[in-house]
């Protein structure tokens, strides 16, 4: 299993560990040996008394504040509960500790350590946004549930270092870790390992702010976008937004076309116009135009009306036409040519136009009224010497359909001739776009698993 | 481009999102009509037709009226939960999860496991029971039917049994139909439906409260939440999920008000006694006629067999959600090994301890019903301090009155659930 790193305490690289936490230092690895480093969870210090410099308590510890930093959010502040008055809650500086000693002495705690109980920026609070709640595992690319938090003592500190999502954390929070273990030591000679994931992969996603986190920020975007997708699908809708909407426009772009159509249409719907067009734009026109026909009709105006002209043209093309048809299945940036074009040009257009094409593996030969005449490869470019017009090089023997062909009659096609694309041209022959063999396959696809 | 190829475009982009619109409500219509009424009509299960004949066959009419006042119950209780769902988007076993911590979510998955795994066990007795009317043997029917609902959930989509779960609800009119068979006096009915009657008998209380039990189950709260969830509703197909709602609860209460009401003019007039269901159906036969006694066992049949299938992927569900573990039908085997692992385990074990001789069921039913009664305190207070948390439902906590009436009728259920408890342990 890559997704989790079952660690024990010897095999925590603390090597590596604690150079990061301690940059300032520079610290031999003897010198790091020679300090003490225990693991702790946060479970074990919740419900705690903090013991005062009197020796009285000073109340119930309920949270415990993190400031973000790299890599390892250290524990800064307490979240205390003066046990007269409940409910009474402030924040009380966390103990410098030498060792993991429970209860927590503050023996040099003053007046000054004390603030009411408001977040600064970059400040985390542990049990109320990750205990119990979901994160998600960027590395394994899935949504998870926390049942710990383990945290390293080093350098008088603790440095929060992995999350626990294994059966083995959920049974000590319970109270039968020991319980479970004795049963399964007897009967099945097995031992249930713990499940940590390092902090590094960890994506909290409780509520809005903690996606504002600025540690955190590219570390969604690490994520293939079909597991991201897939992971959206899985977040219930307030998350789901919210992860979303963290997203840069390019990365939702990506997420939007990979996501089932019904979601796509709940995620764009409550956002304002300008903003989901920049998304859609950024889409395949093909994609966009599967969305836009799926959203309530004033909004899909709305969108429209925001976007870039050319692309909203396009796309309106598309609409026009009926999904499971050559006219719905197209994109119509399609790059198509004069027969006396060099093939310099034609490579020079590709180059410039790359960026926005769906498709760019076949070119196709127009004549000045756009009828298709024949088709060139790019591998067919590639090898021709840069002089060469397409007339020459062009293959008559193109494979087209007609803008209301049907998906099956097109796939039949594809099969047959073993295309990558196919053009769609309108009665009089012209071409109005091209079929991606992609676009195909996200409409067969779903009745091929099916027995 | 020509002016009148612009014009004819545009008409052509207008109808087709017109066209798409008009599908969409159609099937937002068929969309919303589901959780509510499955959720309420899951409820009329082996053991709530058994319970329904049982207080019909020994006390006549007399319990009929308690049917209002459940019916008022389960939409307030249905609408909290549905609300939640619309509102946090998350399950209540998530919930519970999130805001109650590890400890407590442990335990009560635990006994949540055990009282769904009674219920599953009384569905498969519900199967067998209503076959062998037909003449099928229990050791035919139990595997078969218990294969047909790990088949029909495992290699189907949820779209698919959703549908199948829809076109089930449709056969309790199988009741309706046998209820008529019986040739009640409507106008004793009515007076009987509407008159409060108590007695001090404590027999006649258990009833009373199994009535109740049985129509108030733990597991339905969890079931809703979930399936609000997943069908993705909004806050602003609320209306329409109340509406649900108020249908469901008012359709399981009008197939109880049928079962108890054909009991009550036959066995109880006659002065049949019955123990079962199965009693209930065969009795009928000569009162009100043989296919009177096969609608009764169809409709027994049909609701155990969309109760088996219920009750295991709400359990499976629920625990999943609750423990952070891959919890959907979309995924395979081996990807959700926890999820497909508890519902296999609840439909063998259900349906093996049927098969096994010299199972004490009774006894089983007995504690199952126990376990829930001492579950369902713990739920609903869950439940109100859920929804009274700003945190999780914003503006949409309980106003002032709700909370009121909430709280009473959740503080009557405790009492009510407690006295089952009580009356389920002492020697009967």
């Amino acid at each position: 299993m890559g997704t989790f790193c079952h660690v024990d305490k010897n095999a925590f690289p603390i090597e590596v560990g604690l150079c990061y936490i301690l940059p300032r230092l520079e610290v031999g690895v003897m010198a790091v040996n020679a300090e003490p480093q225990v693991f702790l969870f946060l479970s074990e210090i919740l419900g705690q008394p903090l013991i005062g410099p009197e020796g009285r308590p000073v109340g119930k510890i309920v949270d415990l504040v993190a400031t973000v930093t790299e890599p390892y959010p250290v524990v800064t502040e307490a979240m205390i509960d003066r046990e007269e008055q409940r409910g009474d809650l402030f924040l009380c500086r966390f103990p410098e500790v030498e060792e993991v000693r429970l209860p927590i002495h503050a023996d040099r705690t003053t007046a000054d350590d004390y603030r009411p109980p408001e977040l600064r920026e970059n400040e985390l609070l542990l049990k109320d946004s990750l205990l119990d709640k979901q994160i998600v595992d960027t590395h394994g690319a899935k949504v998870l549930r926390v049942n710990d938090l383990q945290f390293l003592m080093a350098r008088r500190c603790l440095h929060l270092v992995h999350v626990d999502v294994g059966f083995r954390g959920l049974m000590r929070r319970s109270g039968l870790e020991k319980l479970v273990d004795l049963f399964l030591h007897t009967f099945f000679d097995y031992n249930l390992p713990n499940q940590y994931i390092s902090w590094k992969y960890v994506q909290p996603i409780s509520t809005p702010d903690l996606l504002r986190l600025k540690i955190t920020q590219d570390r969604l975007a690490r994520i293939h976008p079909a597991d991201l997708a897939d992971i959206i699908e899985d977040l219930d809708v307030n998350q789901r937004s919210a992860v979303f909407r963290s997203l840069d426009v390019e990365t939702a772009a990506e997420i939007l076309e990979e996501t089932d159509p019904k979601i796509q249409v709940s995620l764009i719907k409550d956002m304002n116009a300008a903003v989901a067009s920049d998304i859609i734009e950024e889409m395949s026109l093909s994609e966009a135009a599967d969305l836009l026909g799926d959203l309530p009709r004033d909004k899909a105006e709305g969108i429209l009306k925001e976007m870039e002209q050319d692309i909203a043209e396009d796309v309106k093309e598309l609409l026009a036409h009926p999904e499971e048809e050559a006219g719905g299945l197209m994109t119509s940036a399609v790059l198509h040519f004069l027969p006396e074009t060099t093939v310099e040009k034609v490579l020079a257009a590709i180059r410039g136009e790359a960026e926005d094409m769906d498709f760019i593996y076949y070119v196709y030969v127009v004549n000045e009224a756009d009828r298709l005449l024949g088709m060139v490869s790019l591998r067919e470019l590639l090898a021709a010497p840069m002089a060469a017009r397409l007339a020459d090089l062009m293959d008559e023997r193109v494979i087209s359909v007609h803008l209301d062909e049907d998906k099956d009659e097109i796939a039949e096609l594809f099969a047959k001739y073993g295309l990558m694309a196919i053009p769609v041209v309108d009665d009089l022959g012209r071409i109005k776009g091209v079929i991606p063999f992609k676009n195909l396959l996200e409409v067969v696809a779903p009745h091929l698993g099916k027995k | 481009m020509s002016e009148r190829n612009e014009e004819g475009k545009k008409v052509n982009i207008f109808r087709r999102l017109f066209q798409k619109r008009f599908w969409r409500s159609l099937g937002l219509l068929f969309a919303l009509i589901g959780p509510g009424i499955i959720t309420s009509n899951v409820d009329n299960d082996a053991g709530g037709i058994t319970t329904y004949s049982l207080a019909g066959a020994q006390y006549g009419l007399s319990l009929l009226w308690t049917l209002i006042p459940i019916t008022v119950a389960l939409i307030i209780i249905q609408e909290m939960c549905a609300r939640m769902g619309v509102v946090s988007g998350k399950g209540l076993s998530d919930l519970i999860r999130e805001r109650f911590g590890a400890k407590i979510t442990v335990y009560l998955m635990m006994v949540l496991f055990l009282a769904n795994l009674g219920n599953t066990i009384s569905e498969f007795a519900g199967i067998a029971a209503s076959l062998e009317i037909f003449g099928v043997s229990k050791y035919l029917s139990v595997p078969v039917g218990a294969f047909f609902v790990w088949w029909l959930v495992v290699k189907g989509s949820y779209k698919s049994v959703e549908k199948v779960f829809l076109v089930a609800c449709l056969f309790y009119v199988s009741y309706i139909i046998s209820g008529f068979m019986g040739k009640p006096d409507w106008g004793e009915i009515g007076i009987a439906l509407v008159t409060p009657t108590l007695s001090a008998d404590p027999a006649f209380l258990t009833m009373a409260v199994g009535v109740v039990g049985t129509t108030i189950a733990p597991w339905m709260q969890f079931y809703l939440q979930s399936s609000v969830v997943d069908k993705g509703l909004k806050a602003e197909d609320y209306a329409y999920t109340r509406v649900d709602i108020i249908v469901g609860s008012l359709t399981v209460n009008i197939v109880a008000f049928f079962i108890i009401m054909l009991c009550a003019v036959t066995l109880f007039q006659q002065g049949i006694r019955i123990e079962t269901a199965k009693d209930a159906a065969q009795a009928l036969a000569p009162l009100a006629g043989a296919y009177c006694t096969y609608l009764f066992a169809f409709g027994l049949l049909n609701a155990s067999l969309f109760a088996a299938s219920i009750l295991p992927l709400s359990t499976a569900y629920t625990i999943c959600e609750a423990f952070g573990w891959e919890s959907s039908l979309n995924h395979k085997f081996t990807e959700a090994p926890q999820f497909y692992g508890l519902y296999s385990l609840m439909i063998v074990l259900g349906a093996a301890i049927i098969l096994l001789p010299n199972m004490p069921l009774i006894g089983i039913m007995y504690y199952s019903q126990v376990i829930n009664g001492l579950l369902l305190p713990f739920v609903l207070i869950f439940m109100l301090l859920l929804v009274n948390d700003r945190r999780i439902m914003g503006e949409y906590v309980n106003g002032r009155t709700m909370n009121l009436i909430t709280w009473l009728t959740v503080g009557i259920l405790i009492l009510l659930s407690l006295a089952i408890v009580i009356t389920s342990l002492l020697p009967a």
